[in-house]
């Protein structure tokens, strides 16, 4: 099922989008999806067995962190892609 | 005099600017190992040196330019200093770290601190050379930006000095006014004001005197490991987007402080962002003196004036608080606190506060509202000149806030009369008591609890005391590295927290401490400064936020934290759990038997 991936900071740099769906049910094959769709953000905030990098956070709707990679994820979900050090 | 640790001169300059005498007073070296440099030893010196209740803007007030042991290494970020005192705006105690040569300099004056007391009678510059203090009239430079003050005084002093100076704004005692150098500032909590009371104009500083190292192959080892470290991918945010990459991400997140705080998303927050801004306007990198993360981002205006240094703090305040979504208003807005010397969190905070009261109608500015950058700017001359309005917000919110009365202290955004930096606190809960318990107000630099609220551990919508510790962790940290000092951007890169640390330390200065040692240190020095607010007539009712965050939810439409509620008592129940975590009483009263204990008394 589709779900909404927003990039931020360095991902988004990376990528060279903003935005996009990827299909996945949980969290590990967001990312693994992910990785695929845009080789260029393994290394970066992706390891390249489905999990985020250190140094980053994934977000859902913008409310809760999750990091158990078996988040179960729904159609019209959205993930935020961030990073971890909120310094200002 | 006794021999002083490696990384010590073991003294500090104590200058009467009444009396233009200037003494040297001894450091204990169990004191040096106990409160380190930086902020850590600058509060011992100010326990020393400060009456109890004094007036921050009296003669008799001291403020303090304090080293640290680290300062001249070759260890990536440590050319930092702080500027300490009692701060005019909360009266409470302030350190604003700053990073330039002017701590190199400074430390090779000879002297790991420099208190100065008393006031000159006309415009000064204090000298500090190795020798001691000499008075040089600062008759000319009065009524300059900091930068030009430093300019016309090295033209006359000669070569090799270091100026911190201050602009108009410190001159006509703006209580958030900056100290600077460089570009850099002191920014937060008016020791400008401090140094304008005194008509300090500026404090040159020039020497030879260098501190010897421990182990210097090991230290030399380390900091080149260190500095290779500092370009990874821990710090590429920085380096690449600078802290202004945090806009968009706490906008989605909407805990983005929007209109003096009246909701947490804004609109307009594409155009500010350094993603956008990157394509409409030249940009160019620096960094700190001695820093090998360089995070500065310096944008260019479209009509060719100077750069402009934009960070995330200074973008949020004089952007979304102000409702502005113009890059241009924002980045002259910026570039007129830096000419004036005013912090931006304050300087934003407060004209956001006083947009809210004129749009209310407790305000006759009928130019005045959300949204328009010629009144930001407008409004940032008067305050620097104490002129019209700006006399009354030259002293804060909280200021204002009394003097125009009505409910408007309910939104004035301060805690303790530091405005808010921008994390909203309704929807970051642990960062909210990270702002309330601050011992120098409302900060994000002393009180890192929005790493909390960012962690699946945690709900930042709904913080209970399981928040306590970590927030308390938070605090502790930045505690060390403010008297190391170190940057905050290294503790992406720092795997062995205590543990790296206490090397460093140990390699300058063979103190041989612990990683628990320097545990025991943080505790001291958050201790020993929430003791001086105790002695300058601290209470527990102002560990607190203002009513607005405690009584209004956020707007429903305010993004996925539309609603959020952070009730006054739990707030409270956060304040007393972390109170009696750090073995205070629960109002926050610290015991006798614990300032023995941590040998602060
Ligand atoms: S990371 Fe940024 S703030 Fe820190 S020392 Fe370097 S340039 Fe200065």
């Amino acid at each position: 099922m589709p779900v909404h991936v927003e990039l931020f900071g360095i991902p988004r740099q990376r990528a060279g989008l903003k935005e996009l769906d990827v299909e996945a049910n949980n969290l590990r094959s967001l990312f693994v999806e992910l990785g695929r769709a845009i080789p260029q953000l393994v290394g970066v905030c992706l390891e390249d067995d489905g999990q985020l990098k250190p140094g980053y956070l994934a977000n859902l709707n913008g409310r809760a962190f999750v990091t158990d990679t078996e988040t179960r994820l729904d159609d019209g979900d959205s993930i935020l892609i961030l990073s971890a050090d909120a310094g200002g | 005099m006794p021999t002083a640790p490696p990384g010590y001169h073991g003294r500090y300059l104590r200058v009467d600017l009444s009396a233009r005498s200037a003494a040297v007073v001894s450091i204990p070296a169990d004191v040096l190992r106990r409160y380190i440099g930086g902020s850590g030893l600058g509060t011992w010196i100010l326990l020393q040196e400060t009456a109890d209740g004094i007036d921050p803007l009296s003669a008799a007030a001291p403020v303090l330019f304090v080293f640290s042991p680290l300062v001249g290494s070759p260890l990536t970020t440590s050319a930092k200093f702080a500027v300490m005192g009692k701060s005019p705006l909360t009266e409470r105690i302030n350190d604003s770290l700053s990073s330039s040569h002017f701590a190199i300099a400074g430390k090779k004056t000879g002297y790991d601190a420099l208190l100065i007391v008393g006031a000159a009678e006309e415009p000064t510059c204090l000298v500090i050379e190795p020798h001691g203090a000499s008075f040089e009239s600062a008759e000319e430079a009065w009524g300059k930006s900091s930068r030009d003050a430093a300019s016309i005084l090295a033209d006359r002093l000669g070569k090799g000095f270091r100026f911190a100076a201050i602009g108009p704004a410190g001159e006509n005692l703006v209580r958030y006014a900056t100290v600077s150098h460089d570009g850099r500032h002191a920014g937060r909590g008016g020791m400008g004001a401090v140094l304008g009371s005194k008509k300090l104009k500026a404090v040159a500083v020039r020497g030879d005197r260098a501190t010897p190292y421990h182990d210097l192959d090991g230290l030399l080892a380390l900091s080149k490991s260190l500095s290779q470290k500092s370009f990874g991918p821990a710090t590429a945010k920085y380096r690449e987007l600078g802290t202004a990459g945090n806009l968009l991400a706490f906008n989605r997140l909407a805990v983005l402080p929007t209109r003096n705080f009246q909701t947490s998303s804004f609109d307009g927050a594409a155009a500010l962002a350094p993603e956008a801004m990157t394509l409409t306007h030249e940009r160019t990198r620096a960094s700190c003196a001695a820093c090998t993360i360089g995070c500065e981002h310096i944008y260019h205006r479209h009509d060719n004036a100077s750069g402009v240094r934009m960070e995330y703090e200074n973008l949020f305040a004089l952007g979304p608080l102000c409702g502005i979504d113009d890059p241009e208003a924002v980045l002259t807005a910026s570039a007129l606190c830096d000419e004036l010397g005013m912090d931006t969190i304050s300087a934003g905070g407060t004209i956001a506060f006083a947009m809210e009261c004129a749009e209310r109608g407790y305000l006759d500015v009928p130019t005045l509202r959300f949204g328009s950058g010629e009144a930001v700017l407008e409004t940032l001359e008067q305050i620097g000149a104490r002129r019209d309005v700006g006399d009354l917000l030259a002293d804060g919110s909280r200021i204002a806030a009394e003097r125009i009365g009505h409910d408007t202290a309910d939104f004035a955004p301060h805690v303790k009369g530091l405005e808010l930096p921008g994390y909203e606190p309704r929807a970051l809960q642990a960062m909210a008591l990270g702002f309330a318990v601050g011992t120098r107000g409302a900060d994000h630099n002393r009180s890192g609890a929005y790493e909390v609220d960012f962690s699946a551990e945690f709900d930042r919508l709904n913080a209970g005391a399981e928040v306590v510790e970590p927030a308390i962790e938070t605090e502790d940290r930045a505690v060390l590295l403010d008297s190391l000092i170190l940057c905050k951007f290294l503790r992406g890169v720092l795997v062995n927290y205590h543990a790296e640390l206490a090397e460093m330390l140990n390699l300058v200065t063979g103190f041989g401490v612990t990683a628990d040692e320097l545990r025991v240190a943080s505790r001291r020095i958050v201790t020993a400064k929430k003791w001086y607010n105790m002695k300058q007539g601290w209470t527990p009712s102002e560990d607190v936020l203002p009513a607005r965050f405690l009584a209004q939810p956020l707007p429903q439409d305010a993004g996925p934290s539309g609603g959020a509620v952070l009730t006054r008592e739990r707030l409270n129940e956060l304040v007393a759990a972390y109170n009696l975590a750090r073995g205070w009483d629960r109002e926050g009263w610290v015991p006798a038997e614990q300032l023995r204990e941590l040998g602060i008394e």
